[in-house]
C-alpha cells in the first residue's frame, strides 16, 4: 500500500467539481399555472409486481384521471428515514402540493416534515400518526388472508399452512393470524408455521424458508414480502401458494391459489382530486373487501367450483360486515381465550396486534 | 502476445497528474452518452447531479449530515487499513454504537442533564470498540480472519438491534411498532442553525480528521504499524509487536463508527429502528480508498461519495430519473476514479506467451 498523496486526490475532485461547475447553468423556473405537482416515494425500485408497484399504479391512475393537469415526481429506493426526511422536505420546497409516503419507514420524516409546510398536503401509507395535513391509509390485509386461508384449507391435505413474513410487524402478524383462522373455520385442526425473514426483499433467504416450511410438511405457502420466491418455490416442489399485493399466477400457474391484492388508486385519484379542487382534508382510511382496497386475485381453477362459489360468498359478507374474520372466540398460542365469543377484536387491537392465535407454530423473533 | 499487470517501483508522476483528469474526462464522456442515449440532456444532469443539491444553505446541510458519519468512519477504518488489518464490520460497530448511545439517551435517569449528551457519545465510542474487541481478541488469540468475524458480527449485530426494537426496547406507545421512543431533547445534538438538519457532531468528525492526521503523519506508533502492514517481517524484526497493530486498527474503526452511529441517532434519527444505517460502514471503505487512506484525502472523498449519493436523489426529482440510472451512473464514476486510480502504482505490460 502506498499513501502519500493528497495533491492528487485533491486534483481528483477538484477536477470532477470542475467538470460539472462549467458544465451550464440550468435553473428550474416554476412558472405560476403549472399543474398540480405530486410527489411519492417508494421504498424499492419499481419492479413487475409486489409493494411498490401496486403503488405506482395508484400514481398511474392519477395520471390517467387528472391528465395534463398533474404533473408526477418519484423517488425510487428510498427505505431509510435519513434520506426519507430530505426527500421529502426537497419535494415540499419545490413546490409540489401532494406527497405520498409509501411505507411505515416514512412515518417518522414525514411528522417531521409536514409541520414545516402546513400547506402541503401529505398522505402515508401504513401510518398510525395524523396531522391537519398528514393523512393516513391502510388495508385490511387480513381480510384478504382469512379468504385465502378458507381457500388454503380446502385445499390442503396435510392441514399445515406455512407463512412467511417480512418483519412481525401488527400488519403482518395480524393477516397471519386471519390466515389460520379463515383455515380453522373449515378444518379446525388446522396449524400454521410461521417463518420471518426480517427483510422485506431477500429472494435467498425466503427460497430457504419455503424449502423449510415445504419439508416440515405445509403444503400450503402464503408469503407476504416485496417478491413471488414463495410463490415460484412452493411451484417448484409442489406446494399451493397464496400471493400477496398482486396477482402472482405468472409465477406459478399451476400451483397459485389466489392473491389477495392491493389497490390504491381509489385513495391515490380521490387525494389527488381533492387537493386540485383545494378540498382536501386529512383523513384516517382503513379500508378493505368492500372499498375495493383489498382484492382477491381470480382463483386457480383447480379449486372446485362449489368452493369457489362460496370464496366469493365469503368475500360479500366480509364486504357487508356480516362475517368478522376476528369474530371471538379467539385463543392466543397458550390457549388463554383473548378475544369472547359473540365478541369481536376493537380496531385498535387489531391495528396493534402483537400475539399470535392458537395454531401458530413459531414466534414473533 | 499476453497483458501483464506488474507493481511499478516508484508511482509515476505522469499518471499521478493524468489520472484524475483521465478519470474527469471518462466521466464526462461517458455521462454524455449515457444521459443522451437515454433522452436526457447530458448537460442539464450532470448540473442537477453536482451543483443543484450545493446551491442551497439547506442542500449544503444535508450534503455536510450525510459526509459527516462516512468521513468519520473512514478515518477510523484507515488507521486500520494501514496496518493492513481489514476491519470491514464497520456497520455493526456502528449500530452497537448507535444501541449503546441509546441505552443512555432513553433510560439515564435525568432526562435533562447537560452530561448526558458526552456520556452518549463516551458510550457509543464504547460500544462501537467493544464490538470491534471481538474480532481483535479472535485475531490476537487464535489468529481468525479479521475480514471474516467483523463482517459477519454486522449480522449479528443487526440481529440484535431487530432484537431490542422489536422487543424490550419498543415504545410503548407506538402501536407495537418496532422503534424506540423518541429520544428526548437533552440528548440531541442541536442543530448547527435554525431550520437546517445539520448538527453540532460535525466538529466531532473535524477534530477526528485533526486528530487522524496528526497522528499518521507524526506518531512512531503510527509508523510502527504502517511498517508492520507494509512489511510484517520487517516489522517483527524491529521488535514492533504484531498485536499492537491488531488492537489499534481494530479499535480506531470501532470507536470512529460508534460514534457515528451514536450521531445518526442522536441527530437525524432520535430513535432506534430496525435499520438506521444507509450502508455508511461499506461505503466508508469506499471512502477510505479514494481518499488514500489520508486524513485530507477521507475528508474530500466523503464530501464527493456524500454529494454523489445526495446528487442521485435530486435528479430523481428534478428530472425524473429512476433510481437504478443514477446508481449506474455513480458506479461507473466510482469505477473510473478507481481504476485510474490503479495505474498509477501498476502498469500493464504485454508480454510474449
Amino acid at each position: 500500500m502506498n499513501r502519500p498523496i493528497t495533491r492528487r486526490k485533491f486534483l481528483a475532485t477538484s477536477g470532477a467539481f470542475g467538470v460539472t461547475l462549467g458544465s451550464g447553468l440550468m435553473t428550474k423556473a416554476f412558472a405560476a399555472n403549472d399543474p398540480l405537482k405530486v410527489g411519492v416515494v417508494y421504498v424499492s425500485p419499481i419492479s413487475e409486481i409486489g409493494w411498490t408497484k401496486q403503488h405506482s399504479l395508484g400514481i398511474d391512475a392519477i395520471k390517467s384521471d387528472l391528465g395534463d393537469k398533474v404533473s408526477i415526481t418519484a423517488v425510487e429506493n428510498t427505505f431509510l428515514p435519513q434520506d426519507a426526511e430530505r426527500i421529502f422536505s426537497e419535494m415540499a420546497s419545490s413546490g409540489h402540493q401532494l406527497i405520498f409516503g409509501t411505507s411505515f419507514s416514512h412515518g417518522t420524516p414525514m411528522q417531521k416534515v409536514a409541520p414545516r409546510f402546513p400547506g402541503n398536503a401529505f398522505e402515508h401509507c401504513s401510518g398510525i400518526v395524523h396531522f391537519d395535513n398528514l393523512g393516513t391509509f391502510e388495508a385490511k390485509y387480513y381480510e384478504g388472508t382469512y379468504v385465502a386461508g378458507v381457500a388454503a384449507a380446502h385445499m390442503s391435505k396435510s392441514a399445515k399452512i406455512g407463512f412467511i413474513g417480512g418483519f412481525p410487524i401488527p400488519d403482518i402478524v395480524g393477516p397471519a393470524n386471519a390466515l389460520l383462522l379463515g383455515a380453522q373455520s373449515v378444518n379446525p385442526d388446522t396449524t400454521c408455521n410461521v417463518i420471518f425473514l426480517n427483510s422485506w426483499f431477500d429472494p435467498g433467504k425466503e427460497k430457504e424458508a419455503t424449502n423449510t416450511l415445504v419439508s416440515q410438511g405445509c403444503d400450503v405457502i402464503c408469503s407476504m414480502t416485496d417478491t413471488a420466491t414463495g410463490v415460484q418455490v412452493a411451484g417448484e416442489k409442489g406446494a399451493w401458494s397464496i400471493g400477496y399485493a398482486s396477482d402472482m399466477s405468472q409465477f406459478a400457474p399451476e400451483t397459485h391459489l389466489t392473491a389477495f391484492t392491493l389497490d390504491w388508486s381509489s385513495i391515490y385519484v380521490q387525494a389527488a382530486r381533492d387537493v386540485a379542487a383545494g378540498t382536501w382534508k386529512s383523513d384516517v382510511r382503513w379500508q378493505g373487501l368492500a372499498e375495493g382496497v383489498v382484492k382477491m386475485s381470480p382463483y386457480n381453477e383447480a379449486i372446485p367450483t362449489d368452493v369457489q362459489a362460496s370464496l366469493q360468498e365469503l368475500q360479500a359478507s366480509i364486504s357487508s360486515g356480516g362475517i368478522h374474520p376476528y369474530a371471538g372466540e379467539i385463543q392466543d398460542q397458550d390457549g388463554n381465550v383473548r378475544v369472547a365469543a359473540d365478541s369481536v377484536m376493537p380496531d385498535p387491537e387489531i391495528r396493534g396486534f402483537n400475539w399470535f392465535v392458537k395454531g401458530i407454530i413459531g414466534n414473533m423473533g | 502476445m499476453r497483458p501483464l499487470i506488474e507493481r511499478r517501483t516508484t508511482p509515476s508522476i505522469a499518471i499521478t497528474v493524468a489520472a484524475p483528469a483521465a478519470a474527469t474526462v471518462l466521466t464526462v464522456v461517458f455521462s454524455f452518452l449515457f444521459f443522451d442515449a437515454l433522452g436526457h440532456n447530458p448537460v442539464s444532469t450532470l448540473h442537477a447531479f453536482f451543483v443543484m443539491p450545493l446551491s442551497s444553505l439547506n442542500g449544503i446541510s444535508e450534503w455536510l449530515l450525510k459526509a459527516s458519519p462516512l468521513i468519520l468512519i473512514a478515518l477510523g477504518l484507515a488507521i486500520g487499513f494501514r496496518a493492513n488489518i481489514w476491519n470491514i464490520g464497520a456497520e455493526g460497530q456502528l449500530i452497537l454504537g448507535a444501541v449503546a448511545a441509546t441505552s443512555i439517551g432513553l433510560f439515564y435517569p435525568d432526562k435533562e442533564s447537560v452530561f448526558l449528551l458526552p456520556l452518549m457519545i463516551l458510550a457509543g465510542m464504547l460500544g462501537g470498540m467493544a464490538w470491534a474487541a471481538i474480532p481483535a481478541f479472535l485475531k490476537h488469540k487464535c489468529n481468525t480472519n479479521e475480514i471474516l468475524v467483523t463482517l459477519m458480527l454486522t449480522y449479528v449485530a443487526t440481529l440484535l438491534l431487530s432484537y431490542l426494537v422489536h422487543g424490550p426496547w419498543r415504545d410503548p406507545f407506538g402501536f407495537n411498532y418496532p422503534q424506540t421512543a423518541l429520544l428526548p431533547p437533552a440528548a440531541m445534538f442541536d442543530p448547527l442553525s435554525g431550520p437546517y438538519r445539520v448538527n453540532n457532531s460535525v466538529y466531532i468528525t473535524i477534530f477526528a480528521v485533526g486528530v487522524t492526521w496528526f497522528f499518521t503523519k507524526y506518531s512512531f506508533l503510527s509508523y510502527r504499524i504502517s511498517v508492520g502492514g507494509a512489511a510484517p517481517t520487517a516489522a517483527r524484526y524491529a521488535g514492533y509487536r504484531e498485536s499492537t497493530s491488531i488492537w489499534l486498527g481494530l479499535m480506531a474503526g470501532g470507536a470512529m463508527a460508534g460514534i457515528a452511529g451514536m450521531a445518526e441517532v442522536a441527530g437525524p434519527l432520535g430513535q432506534l429502528s430496525p435499520h438506521i444505517s444507509p450502508g455508511y460502514g461499506f461505503t466508508a471503505i469506499i471512502v477510505a480508498f479514494i481518499g488514500r487512506l489520508h486524513a485530507v484525502g477521507i475528508l474530500l472523498g466523503g464530501l464527493f461519495i456524500s454529494l454523489l449519493y445526495i446528487g442521485g436523489d435530486a435528479v430523481q426529482i428534478s428530472l425524473g430519473m429512476s433510481s437504478s440510472v443514477t446508481r449506474i451512473f455513480q458506479g461507473a464514476l466510482l469505477f473510473f476514479l478507481l481504476a485510474a486510480d490503479f495505474l498509477i502504482f501498476y502498469r500493464i505490460r504485454f508480454v510474449k506467451g
